[in-house]
């Protein structure tokens, strides 16, 4: 491996080759050695593979990330220890599902935001699955007779269907679906980013309102494709084709270096029933010094792996790290520290001395006698009372 | 932004105001991001307002496997974005200062941000601008640094005289976002 490395740029410039080669296969062998390319296509192609390539590029820096790298490598060792087999399978299903399918934590965030991410995401994924079979050849439609169409996929002939038949007329109006699933959902969201106050505190243009403009053009470049020649018998049917293909070019260039990047990365959620919190809100990990549940030993190790590797030092001096306390006791680590008041170390059922003479003692109190002691013996080392 | 959030833990007086200014803030969607805690509950009733340092170098965006927690360039560190973060929870855990708080039912982090749409305009944050003790000061290098030295005077007239050694005990921390 290492050796095939060297004869590459880097690792990225590796992996982007290989998946431009395997894409290139697929193409070679699902278009029976090009020979069913659909030129009209070609355009789509090469943008398809730019967009591979951009992406590759971008998955390989976010994984080289150490914090990204951990969590991974965790959820592989995870996924190969036989004894976790249930927990996985059940992780997976259940992240695929609820938090992928379903995305309920969206709709828990407000129903419209809800409705209108689930419209956008699968009307996107689903319009991409369509357009990258079409484009890779990995799916085709070849006329058997006049009236009968039989569905290609992989070059494998599969089923076969009537040209006018109801399951026809879905596929072919499949990317009409999508889209307009697409274009409720970009309208939507770009009225909330209009109305909403809350959104524009954090929001930059060219991050969180450029891709949805870029989707708007996009569906409603498509759409009027259908337009026009279903009703308008073909009305600048050649010129629109053109448009509707650089929108889709800018889309699929602008994708792996976008908002929309995180499409790709949403997978990585199922580590957390995986490696961390296997039941949402039950932790098992002791707080070191209050006792209190805050989280689980693979989840700390893997936090102090990634601060050690990025050379935070966040030992205290009795060996401990600052990650062995719950948030709350953190809290107060800081506060204690500041306020010369001694930590939670040693003896964590010790109260706290609160009064080490240093801040001013209330009027309705006596001072100290050592105050008046250590003013007398001001030469004295260290004179204050809280030297624990 | 030129200014700095000062604390001065032992002026609190656990009236709670900038929890409740927190939430009224835009963008916190009525949940508060700061802190007001007990030191010790048994030992007296010293309580403390806490906040985000707003680290140079923030461990949280460090240990984030999503690389959601982004950096503004005035170096506010946001709560994290809501299309990448994951759920895991690890900023909570690498936070030296157990600042980022986790909403379960959204499956998303959200943290101390200085009131980013107020900060940002040099307006003090909710919290600073309602505290009536002004343990939570919003105020200018300048006045910072004076602060300092009062501090370190009236330890002095205390007859506490601090050493080579340990004379970082007699001054308090100062942080906050800054550039000068
Ligand atoms: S909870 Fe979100 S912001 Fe925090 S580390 Fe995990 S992914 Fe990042
Ligand atoms: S949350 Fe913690 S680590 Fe992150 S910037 Fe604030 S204090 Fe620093």
């Amino acid at each position: 491996m290492s050796s095939l490395e060297r004869s590459f740029y880097s690792k990225t410039s590796m992996y982007a080759f290989f998946v431009v080669l395997i894409l290139s296969i697929s193409v070679w062998f699902s278009t029976g050695q090009f020979k069913h390319m659909d030129m009209a296509l070609l355009g789509y192609l090469l943008s398809s593979m730019i967009f591979a390539i951009g992406l590759t590029i971008r998955m390989c820096a976010w994984l080289l990330r150490p914090a990204t790298h951990k969590v991974i490598h965790r959820s592989f060792k995870n996924l190969r220890t036989r004894e976790r087999k249930n927990r996985n399978l059940k992780s997976v299903f259940i992240t695929a599902m609820e938090n992928i399918f379903l995305q309920k934590f969206i709709f828990k965030r407000g129903l419209y935001r809800g409705i209108q991410h689930w419209l956008i995401s699968w009307g996107c994924i689903g319009s991409f699955a369509i357009t990258f079979g079409l484009t890779f050849g990995w799916m085709r439609f070849d006329l058997i007779d006049p009236e009968t169409y039989q569905i290609v996929v992989f070059n494998v002939p599969t089923m076969i269907m009537p040209a006018h038949g109801l399951l026809a007329e879905i596929i072919y109006n499949g990317l009409n679906i999508t889209a307009s699933l697409v274009l409720i959902g970009v309208c939507m969201a770009i009225y909330r980013r209009i109305k909403d106050n809350d959104v524009k505190v954090t929001q930059r243009f060219e991050f969180d309102i450029l891709p949805l403009y870029i989707l708007l053009a996009v569906t409603v470049t498509g759409l009027f494709l259908t337009v026009s020649y279903v009703l308008l018998e073909g009305f600048m049917h050649h010129y629109l084709t053109l448009i509707h293909q650089v929108t889709v070019v800018i889309l699929l260039i602008y994708f792996p270096f976008g908002k929309l990047f995180h499409l790709p990365i949403r997978p990585l959620t199922t580590a957390v029933p995986m490696n961390y919190q296997e039941k949402v809100q039950i932790d098992t990990r002791p707080c070191h010094s209050c006792g209190a549940m805050y989280s689980n030993d693979d989840q700390i190790s893997d936090v102090k792996g990634i601060l050690e590797i990025q050379a935070f030092d966040l030992q205290l001096e009795d060996g401990t790290f600052l990650a062995d306390y719950c948030p709350a006791c953190r809290r107060r680590i800081r506060v204690m520290k500041q306020l010369n008041l001694g930590g939670p170390q040693g003896n964590p059922f010790q109260p706290i001395e609160t009064r080490n003479g240093i801040q001013m003692s209330g009027f309705g109190k006596k001072r100290s006698e050592d105050f008046y002691e250590g003013s007398n013996e001001s030469e004295q080392t260290t004179v204050h009372g809280g030297d624990q | 932004m030129n200014k700095i959030m000062y604390l001065e833990f032992e002026r609190c007086i656990g009236c709670r105001s900038c929890q409740a200014a927190c939430r009224e803030c835009g963008d916190h969607d009525a949940k508060e991001r700061n802190y007001v805690e007990y030191v010790d509950f048994m030992e007296s009733r010293q309580t403390y307002p806490m906040l985000c340092m707003q680290c140079k170098d923030p461990a949280c965006a460090r240990v984030c496997p999503a690389n959601a927690i982004q950096i503004t360039e005035e170096g506010v560190v946001l709560s994290a974005m809501e299309e990448k973060c994951i759920g895991c929870r690890n900023c909570t855990f690498g936070c030296p200062f157990g600042i980022p708080k986790f909403d379960f039912e959204e499956n998303k982090m959200y943290k101390c941000d200085m009131c980013y749409d107020r900060s940002k305009h040099d307006i003090a944050p909710m919290c600073a601008s309602v505290c009536p003790s002004d343990a939570i000061r919003f105020i200018d290098y300048d006045e910072m640094m004076q602060l300092r030295r009062k501090r370190t005077q009236m330890n002095l007239i205390e007859g506490k005289k601090p050493q080579e050694g340990n004379k970082w005990e007699y001054v308090p921390e100062f942080f906050g976002v800054y550039s000068d």
